[in-house]
């Protein structure tokens, strides 16, 4: 029965997230798709879709995982510091441009993948990585980071930055096919891991002790877990920026719709989380056409009194 | 005896001429918070008392070796200070208000210059001129502006060719409404296509622009055809495939700035004008 649930839950978001490439400044109608209106299909919306996609999907999946390796529900795919450290990274390729002539997008993700690396190694204790180490060293370098590239804003004044700040923001709009190979196979390496791990997610919930006594290491659950959202956060970082919520708001309605198990809350929260980002991103460019509204705005501005509802019915006193 | 002294007093004051206001002297040592401003003063010949400017201030070239006193949006208070400076001069477009009002609490007399319209330009610099001591260099440069802005445009109100301003490729901003760049493209008599955008510099959809098929694409300071990101813009925006016959120029930051070089600005975007025909239906 849940199974059959979990299917019917992604192949609707699926189906959602596809009709959602039709709507935009101008509705498309599939049945009557003239020279023009295939190329916008064709070069924008398609691949601004399937970045949206992957991108949400990546963070839905990651913010599951995070939240089961910290056993935190606010945890989210940027409480590492990965944020900071693909912004910080981006804005030093930038400034070096010159001698260092790499795009934007490779520059976040090798940041967002050096982050994670300084994290796990402050995560990391005699018995493997540590949930509240992890998550103290995340925090504080996601500060560090952030200090640091407010001081280079400040002493230097290159555009550059400012263009880094911009797409760091959050850009669905800039999506073109040539981004998504390289996405795709390191989201689904991610999310692979991830699975094949998912028994480990579930127990890592119940406390370390018990884990121990059900035949897991802890320490080496975490450590692979870790890597996969990492993988599937750097990935996302570097396919769009950083966009906000998604990773925090879908887990907690998965888990909501089909329980807790990671095998079924897993897949599910990726699909949820590209939908949700999909049709957040439609949403964003056809409301107050022609001007576009970041996608990651809408997802905060539904998502935060849906959430808020969510956990009072949970009895949370908010 | 109190009336021997009052007398005195009001002896002593016919004879101090004319009341004057504490500024009525011109100022020798000016500070320049914006670089629109900077760029004014150097032209009104000023550059020598021109003793602060802020960090983004970058024209002209002699203004690069005066003393920084920070950023537009938060200049030093104490660096400005130190310069004993006897006028800071300030625009409403980038300066905020509480350091007119922090500048005021330590007696430094200030200059704010409220155009941001182009037909507002000349005004201003004339209003500035005549607080500088510049009165007659600042009329013949809004002289210069004036004759521009009334000049007859090619075409007719929103008959002539569709054009769109990008500021900044990816994400897409453009000049919309509001702006000096909409003010200059209407004189010449292009129809900005993202006049209906309902903000100045809007985060402008690809796809929009791509369907109003502007004539003429202008590429703002720092994203000419050879930067990958324009490129990657271009390829979208205009797609081989749909036969894209418009325009493509790439101009400078002169309509970004409320100064000098604004005549310069409006000259370069009548070069991209040269379409030959009036706007096409296509």
């Amino acid at each position: 029965m849940k199974r059959t649930r979990v299917f019917l839950a992604c192949a609707a978001a699926l189906l959602l997230a596809l009709v959602s490439i039709f709507f935009g400044p101008r509705l498309l109608n599939p049945l009557a798709l003239d020279a023009e209106s295939r190329q916008i299909l064709l070069l924008l919306r398609l691949p601004r879709s399937a970045v949206a996609f992957l991108m949400g999907g990546a963070l839905g999946a990651s913010g599951l995982i995070l939240q089961g390796v910290f056993r935190n529900p606010l945890a989210d795919p940027y409480i590492l510091g990965l944020s900071g450290g693909a912004s910080l990274a981006a804005a030093l390729g930038i400034l070096l441009a010159g001698s260092l002539p790499l795009p934007l997008p490779l520059l976040a993700f090798a940041g967002a993948l050096g982050a994670c690396a300084l994290v796990a190694a402050l995560g990391r204790g005699p018995e493997g990585l540590r949930p509240d180490r992890l998550l103290l060293g995340g925090i504080g370098l996601g500060f560090f980071f952030s200090a640091v590239l407010l001081l280079l804003m400040t002493l230097v004044s290159d555009g550059g930055l400012k263009r880094t700040i911009l797409w760091m923001s959050g850009d669905l709009s800039s999506a073109n096919w040539e981004l998504i190979p390289g996405g795709l196979a390191l989201i689904l390496g991610g999310l692979a891991l991830a699975l094949a791990r998912s028994k480990g997610l579930n127990v890592l919930g119940l406390g370390d002790e018990i884990a121990h006594g059900l035949g897991f290491n802890p320490g080496r659950e975490r450590f692979f877990l870790f890597i996969a959202a990492s993988l599937m956060t750097a990935a996302a970082v570097s396919l769009g920026g950083t966009v906000g919520f998604v990773g925090l708001l879908v887990p907690h309605a998965v888990r909501h719709l089909v329980g807790a198990d990671a095998q079924r809350a897993l897949p599910v929260s990726f699909f949820g989380g590209g939908t949700l980002l999909c049709l957040a991103d439609s949403l964003g460019r056809s409301l107050a056409a022609p001007l576009e509204i970041p996608a990651g705005v809408i997802v905060a501005l539904i998502g935060a009194p849906w959430f808020i509802l969510v956990l009072r019915k949970k009895g949370y006193g908010l | 005896m109190p009336l021997v002294l009052a007398r005195l007093l009001v002896l002593a004051l016919l004879l101090s001429g004319p009341l004057r206001p504490a500024w009525a002297e011109d100022p020798e040592r000016i500070v320049s918070l914006a670089p629109a401003m900077t760029e004014t003063l150097f032209a009104l010949g000023l550059g020598e008392k021109v003793v602060g400017i802020t960090s983004v201030c970058d024209r002209p070239e002699a203004a690069r070796d005066k003393v920084r006193v920070g950023g537009m949006s938060n200049p030093s208070l104490e660096s400005i200070l130190a310069l004993k400076p006897e006028l800071v001069v300030m625009t409403t477009d980038g300066n905020p208000k509480y350091i007119a009002d922090q500048l005021q609490r330590f007696g430094i007399a200030i200059h704010v210059f409220t155009p941001r319209r182009l037909s507002e330009i000349p005004g201003g610099i004339r209003e500035l001129g005549a607080r500088v001591g510049a009165a007659e260099t600042a009329d013949i440069l809004a002289r210069k502006l004036e004759n521009l802005l009334t000049t007859p445009p090619r075409f007719a109100a929103g008959e002539g060719p569709k054009a769109l301003f990008v500021i900044w490729p990816e994400p897409l901003i453009v000049a919309g409404p509001g702006t000096l760049i909409d003010d200059a493209l209407t004189l010449v008599g292009y129809v900005n296509i993202a006049a209906d955008a309902g903000t100045a510099y809007p985060r402008f959809s690809v796809e929009e622009a791509l369907r109003r098929k502007p004539d003429v694409i202008f590429l703002g300071l720092g994203h000419d055809r050879d930067n990958p990101r324009t490129q990657r813009l271009l390829q979208r925006l205009v797609p081989p495939e749909l036969g894209h016959p418009g325009r493509i120029v790439t101009v400078s930051d002169a309509l970004y700035r409320a100064g000098p070089r604004l005549p310069g600005g409006i000259v370069e975007l009548s070069s991209g004008q040269n379409l030959g025909a009036k706007r096409s239906d296509r």
